[in-house]
């Protein structure tokens, strides 16, 4: 026992280093892949505040950009709406019809905090479950997607960010179709790559590449990038495609929440769908 | 003033420096400007180095939960303190360390200043950008990572001094 306190008392600097080192890479590791606690992110109510106060200053560096893009889009918006249309028959009557029930809802949120130069990049937003965010809503802005809601508290919620390793969102080239999987090689925030596209396939440079929406997460059809560059991988049959992302993620700025009604039903019915034997 | 106000108030500050302003910077080549071991290098001589572990850890895991790294810089800078005490004791000068100086450049002389805090800066860059890209495949970008944010970050270092720091008297 003696030994014992004095082998604790001589290496005692090591023991309490080793043990901060093991608390701060477990929570490093484990962060990457599930969120636990929100108090040691940016989702907590104190360093919430203080990005918020950041964010009053910054945001108006962007301002005029920003309202030129919100002007864009009511533009867009202003010409789908029925004055801007010339009618061409009478005595009709529009009826509520039952063809159409909406699936999707937008919540408009604002970043409050971002970076780009991280392995892993994580936004804040400065809205959260009081507004009805949960966990693995997606996330967009008028140019394009942004990630998917990885940590949530009241007032403030985290984006897991297409600047991420695993991301993997299922996303398709246009006009052929192809579906593969989104990542990101932590080089350059505007670069992003899709694996998993056959190299039998003709792609056309700046071909246009959306969502699939397969996993509920997004609508079909929102822009994720364009089509930048075709590098052959070694060994297997396929491109490593390179896209250049539409949104500039260092001048984010609005983003829109994106929730899902119909989405419960989408998973209750992929739960049925047995899963793959490993013996097989 | 008193030592222990005087060094809460360079934490605070560079804690607000690192997080709200150095990490929203991008600037390109991979620069990334990290000036938070400073504060560990300004700390008293003769300050155990369990305090320093227990600092380093507050520090580290402040600057993480704004900028959402969980635990990367703590991780980094606990390092840093665990080897100031060995680093210290070589390039320790010829009469031992006093106790009434401090590990700044205009009392511990600037040769003594580049050796140490490159030292211990560049073990923190390094560890840093190990943790974060984490695969061997990259060790060009990590290597490269780390020798262009070194010289900025020290850089920085040197002119954050000339406002932490009060210069001694001349007599």
């Amino acid at each position: 026992m003696r030994n014992l306190i004095a082998f604790f008392r001589r290496f005692r600097v090591f023991l309490v280093f080793v043990v901060l080192q093991i608390f701060a890479l477990s929570t490093y590791f484990s962060f990457l892949q599930f969120p636990r606690a929100q108090y040691l992110t940016t989702a907590s109510s104190i360093n919430g505040s203080i990005l918020e106060m950041r964010n009053d200053v910054t945001k108006h560096f962007n301002l005029s950009k920003n309202n030129d893009a919100l002007q864009r889009e009511n533009i867009l918006l202003r010409g789908r709406l029925p004055q801007s249309f010339h009618r061409l028959q009478y005595g009709l009557v529009k009826i509520d019809d039952t063809l159409y029930r909406q699936q999707y809802e937008y919540i408009p949120a604002t970043v409050i905090n971002s970076t780009v130069t991280k392995r892993n990049n994580y936004f804040t937003l400065n809205i959260g479950s009081k507004q009805g965010i949960k966990r693995n809503m997606g996330v967009f802005s008028e140019k394009g997607i942004v990630g998917i809601i990885h940590n949530t508290s009241e007032n403030y919620s985290v984006v897991k960010s297409v600047l991420t390793e695993d991301i993997n969102l299922d996303v398709m080239i246009e006009p052929i179709g192809m579906v593969g999987l989104l990542k990101w090689d932590g080089r350059d925030p505007r670069i992003g790559s899709i694996t998993g596209i056959s190299n039998d396939l003709k792609i056309k440079l700046w071909s246009k590449v959306v969502t699939r929406g397969g996993s509920g997460y997004f609508p079909r059809g929102l822009t994720v990038g364009y089509v930048r560059k075709l590098n052959p991988v070694e060994g297997k049959p396929l491109w490593d495609v390179a896209i250049r992302y539409s949104e500039d993620f260092r001048t984010i700025q609005r983003v829109y929440v994106i929730k899902n009604l119909m989405q419960e039903e989408q998973h209750a019915l992929e739960a049925l769908i047995p899963a793959d034997k490993e013996d097989e | 003033m008193n030592e222990v106000i005087k060094h809460s108030i360079r934490f605070v500050l560079l804690v607000i420096l690192q997080s709200l302003i150095l990490n929203q910077l991008e600037i390109g080549w991979g620069i990334q400007l990290m000036v938070y071991p400073l504060l560990i290098i300004l700390l008293p001589f003769e300050l155990g180095t369990i305090y320093l572990l227990a600092i380093a850890f507050v520090m580290g895991m402040a600057i993480d939960s704004i900028s959402n790294t969980y635990g990367l810089h703590a991780s980094s800078l606990l390092l840093v303190a665990y080897l100031r005490p060995q680093i210290f004791k070589m390039f320790a000068p010829r009469d031992g360390y006093d106790n009434l100086k401090e590990g700044n450049i205009y009392e511990m002389g600037t040769r003594w200043f580049i050796y140490v805090f490159g030292t211990l800066l560049f073990i923190h860059h390094f560890w840093f950008f190990v943790l974060e890209m984490f695969r061997l495949n990259d060790i060009l970008l990590i290597l490269q990572k780390t020798f262009v944010s070194l010289p900025l970050s020290f850089l920085i270092c040197l002119l954050l001094q000339a406002l932490l720091v009060s210069k001694p008297q001349e007599r």
